[in-house]
Formats: C-alpha cells, sequence, structure tokens
C-alpha cells in the first residue's frame, strides 16, 4: 500500500469504516458483541493530567483516546483511518488537504462540533505560547481555513503528504473552540470532548472514571457502559491483582512476568511487535565517539540476541542501529551486525586506542530495562576493550542533569507513526531531540525531499538512501526492538493494541459474560 | 558495667555481628564469583553445587553478590551513624555546655528538624542531592544528627551538675579540659548504645532508599537494592528476594540486640 | 497543668513549623530541575519548557516565588500543584485524609495488641512466651517496610490464596467491608514494625514497675497478684507506653511512604514521592508542613497525656 493510495482510500471508505470492523479484529468466534458492563483496566503510572495537548504518560494516553476523537486516527496495520473527518483529499502537490467532518457530531456538553473548534484547536496547538506536543509534527502548516461548516482545508508552508498522519497525533485531539477560549487551565482536569466516552470521575492518585457516550458518532458503540482505569504504583502489586481477577485488564506487562501471566489459566496475552527501542547515545561532538570507528567497534560488541534473550526473556526482535523496525513502510533490511569483541578490540586500537576506553554509560533507573541493558553491554563490551563504569541514577536526576546534556547514556523512545516523525524527533540537525551531535546536511536534505515527494516508489528511495546514511555513521546503537505486552481476561473481547502502543478502539471492546 | 555478651540477646547479637562483620571485611575475597559476571545458561536457578545459593535474571552468582554487598551495606549503615552521631554530638555538646540563650537556639532548630520525620527527611536531601549511595549516606547522617544532638545534650545536661564536674570547674580547669576530660568519657554510654541502635535503621532506611530508586543504584550489590531489584524475578526464584532479604534482617538484628544488651549492661536509661 | 504551659508548648509549635516552613522552600529551592523539565519529560523540547516555565511562573526570580508563596500561605492559599494543576490543599486535603484513615487503624491495632503482649511478657519473665514475644520483636524491627509488604502480598493476596485485595482503597464510609480488606495488609505492614517496638518497651517499663518498691510492698500486703498488676503496675507503666506510641507516629509518618507506594493507597506518602519525583514545589511544602505539624501536635499530646497520667510529672 502506498501513502498516497492511503488517502485516497481514506476518502473513499470514510463510511465502511463508521461500521466498526476494523481489519485485524476477528468478532466472528466471539458472537455477536453484547452492550453492557464495566471494563476495569490497571496501570502503573499516574494519569497526572487530562491536558490533551501535552500530556504523555502511558496510562495517559488510552484514556484521551477514549474521551477525544482526532480528525485522522491510526489503525493497526499503520495508516490513518477517518475519525471525525468521514474523508481528506489532499492537493496534487500534497500542500493543501481538505478534511471534510461528519455532521451531526456533538461534544459531551451537547454542542456541536463544526469547522471552528477544529480551525480553533490546531490554532492553538500552533500557538508558540501554548505548550503543545503536537506542534512538532505539524510546523509545516501555514493556515487553517473554516471553508464551511463541516470542511477544513489545511495550508501548508512545504509539501508533506503525510498530513493525515499527523492529524492523527495523540496530542491533536479536538477541543471545543470555547474550552480553548475560556480558560484553557481548565483541560487539566476536565474533558469535554467527542470520543465513545465521557468523563465521571478523576482522581489522580486513584481512579478514573468514564462512562458511555450515549450520542457518540458511531451508531451502537461503545459496548461498554463504563471504563474505569485504576492506579497500582507497584508493579508486584499489579500483577497479583490481575492474576487475582480483580481487573479485567493489565494495560503494560512486564517481559519478566509475560510468561506467568500468559500461562495463568482466564488469561489472554497480547504480545504485538512494535518499533519501541533502548538507543544507545554517543555524542559525537567529544571523544571518544567523535570517531565513527569507535561507535563501530562498539556497535561489534553488543550481542543482540542475548540482549533479546536475557533482558527481553525473547520477547523482540535484534535491532540491527536502524531506528526503523520493519512495522515501517519505507524500512530497509540492515545488515546483521555479529558479536565480535576481537574484531571490534581491533577496530578501537585502529581508531587510536589500543589499551581500550574507560567511559561512564549513564541510565535512568526507569524504566529498570535501561539500567538492564546498560549492565549487559558493560559485560559484553569488556573483552572489545571498552571498560564501561554504568552509573545509573533515579529518572528525574536524569532528565534534569543528563538528558541532552552527557555523552553516552541509554535513550528509550516509543514508536513514532512515519518515518518523517522518527527521524526529525532524533537525527536531523534541527530535530526536537537532538542530543548526537550528528550534524549530516545530506540527511537533513534527504528527510526534506522524503516529506515533499509524494510518489511512493520514490519516497521509498529517498528514505532508503537516508537509512542508509544511518547505517554507515552509526549515530545510535539500537541493540533491539521490544514487542509491546499487555493481557486482558478471557471474558474482555476485542482488546487490541497497535504497535505505536497507542490508539485502543475502546468502543469495539465487549464483555463476553456467556 | 557488666560485659554485654553476659546475656542471651548479647550474645546472639555479638554472634551476628560477627558473621556479618566477617563478611563485611573478606566477602569479597571468598567470593566464589566474580558478581557480576553473566552465566546465561543458569539464569534464574535455586540452590546448587555450583551456585549454592543460586542465580538471578542474568546468571549471575547470588552468594558472590551477598558477600560482595556485604561491605557496602554495612559500611552504609556504621559511616552514615558514625557522620550522624559526629555531627550530632558535637552540636549537643556546644548546646549542654555552654547553656542558656545557645542552648535554646540551637534545641529549636534542632525541634524543628526532628519534626520532620527521618525517612521524610532522608527523602528530601537525597532528592536534592540526587541519589546514590554516597548521597544517601549522607541524607541519612544529616537525618540522624538533630536526634543524636539532642541526646548527647541530654547525657551532657545530667552529668553537668555531678560533683567531679563542679570540682574541675572550683579548680580552674579550661573549659576544653573539662568537655574532653570529665563531661565526655562520661556522656559517652548513652551516645554508644543509641548509635549502635540507629546502624541498623541506618542499614533499613538504605535499603529502603534502593527500593525508591533513590539508594545505591545497579549494578551494585548493596543488599536492600538487591532485593529491589529481586521483587520483580520473585515467582521465578523467589532465593533472590528470600537470601538478601534476610541477610539485611540478620544484620539489623545483630546491631539492635548487641545495643540493647549493651544498654542493659551500662544501665543507660531511655533517654529521649 | 497549668495554661501558661499550654501556651508556651503551643507557642514552641508554632516556632518549630516557622522553622520547618523555612527550611523545606530552601530544600525544594535548589532540587535540580523543575517541573516544567519533569512534566514534559523526553517529549519536552526546549520551546515547549520555556512556554511551560511561562505558563507555571517558573520563569520568575526566587525571591518573588517565595514571597507569592508566602503571602499566598498567609491567606490561606496553599497554591495551585504544578503537575496536577489542581488547587494544593485540595490534593494534600484527600492524600491527607486517606493517610489517616490508614494511620488511625495502623496505630489502634497495634495499641491493642501491643500493650498486652509486652505485659504477658513482662509477668511471664523468662518463659516460653516472653522468649516468642521477644523473638518477634526483634524480627519485626529488623524488616524494611518494603520486604514484609512483599512477602504480605504474594502470602495473602495472590491468586493461590486471594485472601485480600492486592491493594486499592475503599474509605469506611463508602463501604466497611470494602475497606477492612484493603487496609488490612497495609495495616499490618505498619503494624509489625510498631507492634515489635511497642511491646518491647512496655515489657522493659513493666518489668521495672514489677521490681520496684511499692509493687513489693503490696506484695507484701498479701494482694493478689492480678490485683496488684492491675490497680498497681499497669497505671504506672502506661505513662511511657505512651510516650512510645507518640514516638511511633513519627515512624509511622516515614514507614506509610513505602506502604502506600506498594499498595496503591492513595495517601501523603505516595503524594509526596509523585511531587519529589516532578519538583511540584507547592505540594511538598504542604506535604512536609503538614506532616511536621501532625507530629508535632502528637508529641504536644502525648505530653498532656503524660502529665495526666503520672502527677509526678512537672512542667517546666
Amino acid at each position: 500500500m502506498t501513502e498516497f493510495t492511503v488517502y485516497r482510500r481514506g476518502f473513499m471508505v470514510g463510511l465502511a469504516a463508521t461500521a466498526g470492523i476494523l481489519p485485524g479484529v476477528s468478532l466472528a468466534q466471539a458472537g455477536d458483541p453484547v452492550r453492557g458492563g464495566t471494563l476495569r483496566i490497571s496501570h502503573s503510572t499516574r494519569i497526572a493530567t487530562l491536558n490533551v495537548l501535552t500530556l504523555s504518560g502511558p496510562a495517559e494516553y488510552p484514556v484521551i483516546d477514549m474521551v477525544y476523537s482526532g480528525l485522522t486516527r491510526i489503525g493497526p496495520d499503520n495508516t490513518p483511518l477517518p475519525d471525525l473527518a468521514e474523508s481528506w483529499e489532499a492537493s496534487e502537490d500534497a500542500t493543501s488537504f481538505t478534511f471534510n467532518l461528519r455532521p451531526g457530531v456533538t461534544f459531551h456538553d451537547g454542542s456541536p462540533l463544526t469547522a471552528a473548534d477544529v480551525v480553533a484547536t490546531f490554532e492553538a496547538i500552533l500557538d508558540p505560547d501554548i505548550p503543545s506536543a503536537a506542534r512538532a509534527v505539524l510546523t509545516m502548516v501555514e493556515r487553517i481555513e473554516a471553508v464551511d461548516d463541516l470542511t477544513v482545508r489545511f495550508h501548508l508552508s512545504t509539501p508533506f503528504a503525510d498530513l493525515p498522519f499527523s492529524t492523527a497525533h495523540a496530542n491533536a485531539r479536538i477541543l471545543s473552540k470555547a474550552v480553548v477560549e475560556g480558560d484553557l487551565s481548565q483541560i487539566e482536569t476536565t474533558a469535554n470532548g467527542t470520543g465513545p466516552f465521557k468523563l465521571e470521575t478523576y482522581d489522580s492518585a486513584r481512579i478514573v472514571r468514564l462512562v458511555r457516550n450515549e450520542n457518540y458518532f458511531i451508531e451502537g458503540k461503545p459496548y461498554l457502559d463504563a471504563v474505569e482505569m485504576h492506579l497500582f504504583p507497584d508493579l508486584a502489586a499489579e500483577t497479583v491483582n490481575f492474576l487475582s481477577g480483580d481487573v479485567d485488564v493489565m494495560l503494560n506487562v512486564q517481559q519478566a512476568d509475560y510468561d506467568r501471566i500468559a500461562s495463568a489459566p482466564g488469561v489472554n496475552a497480547l504480545r504485538v511487535p512494535s518499533g519501541r527501542y533502548i538507543n544507545v547515545v554517543m555524542r559525537q561532538d567529544q571523544p571518544p565517539f567523535d570517531d565513527v570507528r569507535v561507535r563501530r567497534a562498539l556497535a561489534m560488541a553488543v550481542d543482540r540476541q542475548l540482549l533479546v534473550d536475557i533482558v527481553l526473556e525473547g520477547l523482540g526482535r535484534v535491532g540491527n542501529d536502524n531506528i526503523l523496525s520493519p512495522e515501517f513502510q519505507f524500512y530497509i533490511d540492515s545488515p546483521e551486525i555479529p558479536y565480535d569483541p576481537a574484531a571490534a578490540r581491533a577496530l578501537l586500537a585502529e581508531a587510536g586506542y589500543p589499551d581500550g576506553i574507560d567511559i561512564t554509560l549513564v541510565a535512568s533507573n526507569r524504566p529498570a530495562i535501561r539500567g538492564q541493558v546498560a549492565i549487559a553491554i558493560r559485560q559484553m563490551a569488556e573483552p572489545a576493550g571498552f571498560r564501561i563504569n554504568v552509573e545509573s541514577m533515579p529518572h528525574d536526576t536524569y532528565l534534569a542533569n543528563v538528558w541532552m546534556q552527557g555523552n553516552f547514556y541509554m535513550g528509550y523512545w516509543g514508536m513514532q507513526p512515519t518515518e518523517d516523525a522518527t527521524f526529525r524527533l532524533l537525527l536531523t540537525s534541527d530535530a526536537s531531540f537532538q542530543d548526537t551531535a550528528w550534524f549530516n546536511a545530506e540527511f537533513d536534505a534527504l528527510v526534506e525531499l522524503g516529506q515533499a515527494t509524494v510518489d511512493p516508489a520514490e519516497r521509498a528511495r529517498i528514505y532508503a538512501e537516508a537509512q542508509e546514511l544511518i547505517l554507515r555513521d552509526v549515530p545510535y546503537i539500537v541493540p533491539f526492538f521490544e514487542d509491546v505486552l499487555t493481557a486482558s481476561r478471557s471474558h474482555v473481547e476485542g482488546w487490541t493494541v497497535q504497535p505505536i502502543s497507542r490508539v485502543f478502539f475502546i468502543e469495539d471492546v465487549w464483555l463476553n459474560r456467556s | 558495667m557488666t560485659s554485654p555478651f553476659r546475656s542471651y540477646p548479647g550474645m546472639v547479637g555479638g554472634l551476628l555481628l560477627l558473621i556479618v562483620g566477617v563478611a563485611a571485611l573478606f566477602g569479597p575475597w571468598l567470593a566464589p564469583y566474580d558478581p557480576q559476571q553473566f552465566h546465561p545458561q543458569v539464569r534464574l536457578q535455586g540452590p546448587s553445587a555450583a551456585h549454592w545459593l543460586g542465580t538471578d535474571q542474568f546468571g549471575r552468582d547470588i552468594l558472590s553478590r551477598l558477600l560482595h554487598g556485604a561491605p557496602s551495606t554495612v559500611f552504609f549503615g556504621i559511616g552514615a551513624t558514625l557522620l550522624g552521631v559526629a555531627a550530632g554530638t558535637i552540636i549537643g555538646v556546644i548546646a549542654g555546655v555552654a547553656g542558656r540563650w545557645v542552648d535554646s537556639v540551637i534545641m529549636r532548630i534542632i525541634d524543628g528538624f526532628l519534626a520532620v520525620p527521618d525517612l521524610l527527611f532522608t527523602l528530601l536531601i537525597v532528592t536534592i542531592l540526587g541519589g546514590g549511595m554516597g548521597h544517601a549516606m549522607l541524607a541519612v547522617a544529616v537525618a540522624f544528627t538533630p536526634g543524636m544532638a539532642r541526646i548527647a545534650r541530654s547525657a551532657v545536661l545530667s552529668i553537668r551538675t555531678r560533683e567531679y564536674v563542679l570540682a574541675a570547674v572550683a579548680r580552674g580547669e579550661s573549659s576544653v579540659y573539662i568537655v574532653g576530660r570529665e563531661v565526655m568519657p562520661n556522656a559517652m554510654g548513652p551516645i554508644i548504645v543509641e548509635a549502635t541502635i540507629r546502624v541498623s535503621f541506618a542499614i533499613m532506611i538504605g535499603a529502603t532508599l534502593g527500593f525508591l530508586g533513590l539508594g545505591a543504584q545497579p549494578p551494585s550489590t548493596e543488599w536492600g537494592l538487591m532485593v529491589a531489584e529481586a521483587r520483580q524475578f520473585m515467582f521465578r526464584n523467589p532465593w533472590m528476594v528470600v537470601v538478601p532479604g534476610i541477610a539485611i534482617a540478620l544484620a539489623a538484628m545483630g546491631f539492635n540486640l548487641f545495643g540493647d544488651a549493651l544498654r542493659d549492661s551500662l544501665d543507660v536509661r531511655r533517654s529521649h | 497543668m497549668t495554661l501558661s504551659y499550654l501556651i508556651r508548648r503551643l507557642g514552641a509549635v508554632l516556632l518549630v513549623l516557622v522553622i520547618v516552613t523555612f527550611a523545606v522552600f530552601a530544600v525544594t529551592m535548589i532540587l535540580p530541575g523543575n517541573a516544567a523539565v519533569m512534566i514534559l519529560g523526553e517529549y519536552g523540547s526546549p520551546d515547549q519548557v520555556a512556554a511551560l516555565e511561562r505558563q507555571l511562573g517558573l520563569d520568575r526570580p526566587w525571591y518573588t516565588q517565595y514571597f507569592a508563596w508566602v503571602a499566598g500561605m498567609l491567606q490561606g492559599d496553599l497554591g495551585t500543584s504544578l503537575r496536577l494543576g489542581m488547587p494544593v490543599s485540595k490534593v494534600v486535603g484527600d492524600a491527607l485524609w486517606n493517610s489517616a484513615v490508614l494511620a488511625v487503624t495502623a496505630l489502634v491495632g497495634v495499641t491493642i495488641i501491643a500493650i498486652p503482649l509486652g505485659i504477658l511478657a513482662a509477668v511471664r519473665r523468662g518463659t516460653a512466651s516472653d522468649l516468642g514475644i521477644g523473638v518477634l520483636a526483634y524480627v519485626g524491627t529488623a524488616m524494611p517496610e518494603f520486604v514484609t509488604a512483599t512477602v504480605l502480598l504474594v502470602l495473602l493476596a495472590g491468586p493461590a490464596t486471594g485472601l485480600f485485595p492486592a491493594g486499592g482503597y475503599v474509605a469506611p464510609w463508602e463501604s466497611m467491608s470494602g475497606y477492612w480488606a484493603h487496609v488490612a495488609l497495609p495495616a499490618i505492614t505498619l503494624g509489625l514494625v510498631m507492634t515489635a517496638h511497642i511491646s518491647r518497651q512496655v515489657r522493659s517499663e513493666m518489668s521495672d514497675v514489677l521490681s520496684s518498691d511499692y509493687i513489693r510492698a503490696a506484695r507484701l500486703k498479701g494482694l493478689h497478684e492480678r490485683r496488684v498488676i492491675r490497680r498497681h503496675a499497669l497505671p504506672n507503666s502506661m505513662a511511657p507506653a505512651v510516650a512510645v506510641i507518640s514516638l511511633d507516629v513519627g515512624y509511622l509518618l516515614g514507614g506509610i511512604i513505602v506502604v502506600e507506594e506498594i499498595f496503591a493507597w492513595p495517601g501523603l506518602g505516595r503524594t509526596l514521592i509523585y511531587a519529589l519525583e516532578n519538583r511540584d514545589l507547592p505540594v511538598i511544602q504542604a506535604v512536609t508542613l503538614v506532616l511536621a505539624m501532625v507530629y508535632a501536635l502528637t508529641n504536644l499530646i502525648s505530653d498532656i497525656v503524660i502529665a495526666l497520667l503520672d502527677p509526678r510529672v512537672r512542667y517546666d
């Protein structure tokens, strides 16, 4: 499937999607969905805010996915699907996009959704005085125009074929104009969206309870009466609680517990290959990582299969320093990097370090996987001449003192929906989180070109070239891609999780008590 | 003074301290393996001939980690306590000896700090310093200081009016001499007893900080951190939690029992 | 007990609290990083952090922030949580309630169990029950709460037994049975250490009293042993017991930090940890102040109770 046909197809299947049967979600053997019941979900990180413009917590995303809707959303096959926009069209040069809104949609407070709400929302996102996470993927938007009550047009400064992905960004959900123009701090603790569920209780220390939106724009959905998000800060307690049957869904399962949970009676464990990865940051503007041979030597000193086996418990795939995973449309297969400490040692000597290198690798202690990988790398790289001192620290100290500043530390990122978003997050010279000092004009130009190119074959060629540059210069070591793990009790039907581990389609979930 | 080893608690406490002390002093040389070495083939195993106390998630030898962790765990407790006792004693003696407004001012400030629970105080300090073993030790020491100052002060006050002190004052001895030669030796009893018991608190606070992610950091072999890391794997290899958990309990119990026995033998009454 | 004594003590408590507020503000000002960085985490780009700092008022100089905070405090306004976007009074007030429910349950339970245990051990000094209680006490004080909590969780809340829920909070006024089920494990965890501590102290006080002259005199008068204990020994060893319990409130205020985290109890301890991690200064300040206030007042009340129980205590 190609990018261009994605939105063409979106234009044509806008109504089909409202029937709600999603690819990959088979309801056939489960019988007909039954209405009613409360779905209890446990999670281990606090839902600290409902501010849809800035939130980024793993348990905050599902809440806003249930309460709000976007113009588009990302489906299980990583393509944009209609949401509030029932269809969209792009100009041939991809510099203007027209979204046609669904008629008759209302906010939870009863007010109708119109183009003015959409315009107000995106203007707020683009306002530099309002903190908003989606701005990073919408920088090319010059102007948003309400053509009529149900039509919105985006005018772009440069061509951008991926705009329907950007409008699906988790933090680009549609607020009502009245909210945007009122006291915006209200959205920290209240929510007036158009999603399948309405906010009933918000107690960030304990529980968030959502109830069915009777006026949801997809007829007959959602099936559930209510959804409750229960907070369990301690992972051991959360697991015990799920296995005792006190909740229906455990949002995130730890690798260490996966087998035990999957083999428990009455439980469906779900494992979805994803592009989530650990990246070892090696700053190139100072020794020793200013020499590509040192970076390559370290890459050869990492036993990737062993990491997958002992840190991920086999629940992931080996990565070979390409930050794109096979889920991406324009991913190129990267050559395997075998574990070869002897060759690494030789390369290190060639780079001018015949006696090896003493260096400190910093890892935040949250999630624990960062520290585990760091410790494993320390052991694996020792025979290659890297004498690594692992320094773990509390996450808050890491954020304040090391992240974006240190020269050798463990990064950890979720999967982005597109190639463009991934590169602009980390690798282009003006990336939001450029922490490698890998300033490569050729790469920047390719990313610019890829963004503006509409023809899929041409884009594939451009992005392949960009990936070759990454593999050549090794800005990061990406040892593996981690699977997304979740679990539900067996009476829960239709619980899915996407590779970007974000969009949950909870309106399709129902409880099979028969 | 009778020997603290005369009583059962004293004997048991002394024995535990002996075991812990040997582990702390010679542990690293007794360990059969490098505590950081991976044995991927034998991950998460129970006790065996090759690994007497089993292995952890990386296949590291638990016995070796325990023995290597003994010095850092025990010296953390002792170090934090010594620092706290030293600072507290100096402050307390100054307050007790100087009396009058100096005493009032110091004691009001001490009361202020005492109003904040130990663990909370430690947390605040360690968050400023940024976590890690050394910082945690400093934080525990600071948290102990006000309590120790209070005990030292009351010990000094109870001695200040004794005959031998009054005699020294009458002889016209310098105040440094009086404090150093007459007051301190006689005030040390309650301070030593309190310090011994506090070592066990320090070890437990250190372990708790490790659990909260603010104390020792991986790949350290500090016992509290070993338990904290092992909780994730406790259903697959309970030994990972049990072994360091018991080690902490034994060390804390040793200091506790011995401190109590010491108190009985020195006949020190409750000192707050 | 005189009125002037009470006033003086209250004045001292007030002074202590003022010192605590100064100390806490100073401490929070030197914490590395600020709330904007922590809120946006790894998805916060510099321009977003800057925008958020402006919104939260963190770009103002420290003295401006300080005076704004003091001015708010004096008007009873604790400010707004930087992280949660809610009034601090609500965040901390709710948490205080929940913690109080847990702490009071633990404290009452411990008092009911620990004092008789201590008395039993003292009366039966040297017997097997004394030894048993003593061993229990030493083991109880030598286990960090997170170890005890983990053991209880696995043994009593796991799918194997399923006696108790593995965490969560139900207020007694919502559902009495739900409250008992949820409060049991955290209260037991907190209670173990305190039971050990208090029973040991009661035993030693009681032993002293039992070997004192007036008890011997009472025995010589031919009084029944049970009457000796109830009428003479017990009242005289209660004052120290109250002192120990009030000291243990200090332990309790620290212990809830760990226990609430493990058992998902939405109280002050967890609020504090969360606020520390997020550099949520107004919340850190409020929680510390509340904990210090509770502790100081407990000490005051216990002093008064001791004075009432034990006429020998003089106030100076």
